[in-house]
């Protein structure tokens, strides 16, 4: 594997040149704020198409807002568009444009979830290609940054990854000291990437140095879960109908903010937008948390509580995912804990699976005597 | 304060007059709390109050919720006056009984604006701005109170509080605009600030009729502006100020913005402020005969 070093400063001078190259990139930036907000304003950090270095917060921050999932994966797109002509009907396709894209400052367990949706997306062994997603994918390098400071509901080591963690990415940075950052070249189109930006890159990286931060940084998170039992408990259907479910999800209100702001999620729904006698069939982000996302023509709903769409959203993470699509449901961005209105924490029923999964006999008493 | 709250929750449950108290415990990181609904006597050590009590609990009062309420036949909730306006407006709206519901008022001193805001202490830079001017930090309808309750003047105008409403006002209309289109480009409509608010109560939301569609679902720009401005208007005259809406939005877009200044016209055209009176029917659903009329041109 190539390596390089490069200067944390000249960052804005690479994501230029990437813009001179004429590719479509995308990195974090703040949101631009009115004077004197208040103090109800708060920085808001987002992934944003930018026309130059000024400004970025590259390995600045700790997660912008919305994650890489809508560059790839559209918060809404037409299908095709239709027009009734007496009895006929005629489609009419819908142009798309899939610029060349470089997504620059991507963190690890956001480069993590790139394979989970490719694994739904994309299915080469099924034969299943959603054309959309794949074309998006197959021009898209994802430049990604090993984290540094990450906070408290941060939980990627307890998920099998770690916070300098070069999985999904093609170049990969990591901090290693005096403002210098390692690089490595992981795949064919991070070597492209990296002959664009060839002039800022500098000899050979250090790899004991890449190494120690990355182990330093994994010190620094305090939300550790072991996430080795959960599927086994999972699977075992009795525990579909355990006490836990309702306890910790009874004080869900059932908004999608974990759904939409979560890197794998990929639930959407189509429908018609109908203007006379034309419109668009258009696919947009659904949510499993909403009452009508299993509600049956007939009235029925199977999920008809909301504990048990948040009781779904875990099986899909940890059993569903890992068992159809042997990819990780979940890469612990810690963004359903952040978004979460009413602190409903995806951690808390993993350590509780956990402590049932090492104790049955005793859960199993406890419940009895109550 | 705590103990006595705790101490009568205790008697309640004890005594079996709530089924359920409805308050706040610590949360998943120092810097939250996060709502519990305590039905055993034991629990209510678990209760807290502190400015880390963002949340408005009558959302778990409102109908729509029901799930939580199987069983409840009463609730006893723990409410900071802010949320105690909710809970007057739910019931002046006919969507909760007097008696359902037993409120333990709490003293507040105002609460953070934003749980990444919290450094262990309230001051100027982390206080929400809907506590500035606030008149029910005593709050005004309660079953239980700890201490004696002051009086309040509770009969001045509302004021928006959030300098950003008179920023945005200050613009020139297309200014504005293109302010709420790069804001909203982030919204996916998730509906969070449909779910945390606890006036939006109809069973199905306009957002997801069908036959027909009203507001497309897709989060292009119509889809978004028909939703916020929808929801906006829908809360006009009942927005009791809690602010929910925006702290829950995950992308951090300020749609209470509207709502403030919705409220501020409310007060204007009618000198109206919801929350307030059990009784009174919100403007836009009564009429008298000396309502303004002179914008009817």
């Amino acid at each position: 594997m190539k390596t390089a070093t490069l200067n944390k400063s000249d960052l804005g001078k690479c994501i230029d040149l990437l813009v001179q190259a004429d590719l479509r990139v995308i990195a974090p930036r703040l949101q631009p704020r009115l004077d004197e907000d208040g103090p109800d304003a708060i920085d808001v950090l987002t992934f944003t198409e930018v026309d130059s270095g000024e400004g970025h917060q590259v390995g600045e921050g700790l997660l912008p807002l919305n994650g890489v999932k809508e560059f790839l994966f559209a918060k809404h797109e037409p299908l095709f568009a239709y027009e009734k002509r007496g009895k006929k009907i005629e489609i009419i396709p819908v142009h798309h444009e899939y610029p060349q894209t470089v997504i620059i400052g991507v963190r690890p367990c956001d480069a993590a979830s790139i394979a989970s949706l490719e694994s739904v997306f994309s299915d080469a062994n099924a034969g299943f290609e959603d054309p959309f997603f794949t074309e998006r994918r197959s021009r898209t390098t994802f430049i990604t940054y090993s984290c540094t400071a990450p906070d408290a509901s941060c939980f990627c080591t307890s998920v099998n990854l770690s916070p300098d963690s070069a999985k999904g990415s093609d170049l990969h940075l990591t901090e290693i000291g005096d403002g210098r950052l390692h690089v490595e070249v992981i795949s064919k189109a991070g070597e492209a990437v990296a002959k664009q930006l060839q002039d800022l890159l500098e000899g050979e990286g250090d790899q004991a140095a890449r190494e120690k931060a990355g182990a330093e940084v994994s010190e620094k998170l305090t939300r550790i879960r072991d996430s080795a039992p959960i599927m086994d408990w999972l699977m075992d259907t009795a525990n579909f109908d355990d006490e836990m479910w309702q306890r910790l999800g009874e004080k869900c209100i059932g908004c999608g903010a974990c759904t939409f702001a979560c890197p794998t999620c990929h639930c959407f729904d189509i429908v018609d937008e109908n203007k006379g006698s034309k419109g668009y069939r258009v696919k947009f982000w659904d949510s499993c948390q909403f009452d009508h996302f299993t509600l049956h023509a007939s009235g029925h709903n199977p999920r008809d509580w909301q504990y048990k769409r948040y009781r779904n959203r875990f099986n899909c993470k940890f059993k569903i995912y890992p068992e159809k699509f042997e990819t990780p449901g979940c890469v612990g961005c810690g963004r359903c804990i952040r978004a979460c209105p009413v602190n409903l924490d995806i951690t808390e029923y993993m350590a509780e699976v956990a402590h049932k999964a090492a104790n049955p006999s005793a859960m199993k008493a406890d419940q009895d005597s109550e | 304060m705590i103990e006595e709250i705790r101490n009568q929750a205790r008697q309640l449950l004890e005594n079996g007059e709530v089924d359920v108290v409805i308050g706040y415990a610590e949360g998943s990181d120092p810097s939250r709390t996060t709502p519990i609904f305590v039905r055993k006597a034991e629990d209510v050590e678990k209760l807290i109050y502190d400015p880390r009590c963002i949340n408005s609990l009558p959302i778990y009062l409102n109908k729509r919720h029901e799930y939580t309420r199987k069983g409840w036949k009463k609730s006893a909730i723990i409410g900071k006056g802010c949320d105690i306006r909710a809970i007057v407006q739910l019931i002046a709206e006919n969507q909760l009984k007097r008696d359902e519901v037993y409120i333990l008022g709490v003293p507040c001193e105002g609460v953070v604006s934003h749980p990444d805001k919290w450094d262990g202490s309230l001051h100027d830079g982390n206080r929400a701005s809907k506590c500035t001017g606030c008149d029910v930090m005593t709050p005004h309808e309660t079953d239980f109170f700890p201490g004696e309750k002051p009086e309040v003047d509770r009969s001045k105008p509302y004021e928006v509080t959030s300098p950003k409403v008179a920023n945005l006002m200050e613009l020139e209309l297309d200014k504005r605009f293109a302010f709420w289109r790069t804001d909203f480009d982030r919204c996916f409509k998730c509906y969070a600030c449909r779910e945390v608010c606890p006036h939006c109560s109809c069973n199905v939301c306009i957002t997801d009729e069908t036959t027909p569609s009203w507001i497309d679902p897709a989060a292009h720009k119509k889809g978004i502006f028909s939703w916020h401005l929808t929801r906006a208007m829908h809360l006009v005259g009942r927005c009791t100020g809690c602010g929910e809406c925006t702290r829950a939005c995950p992308m951090d877009i300020q749609v209470d913005l509207f709502n403030q200044r919705m409220k501020e016209v409310v007060q204007e055209s009618y000198s109206y402020k919801p929350g307030y009176s059990l009784e009174d029917k919100h403007p836009l659903i009564t009429y008298k005969v000396d309502d303004r009329e002179d914008f009817i041109k």
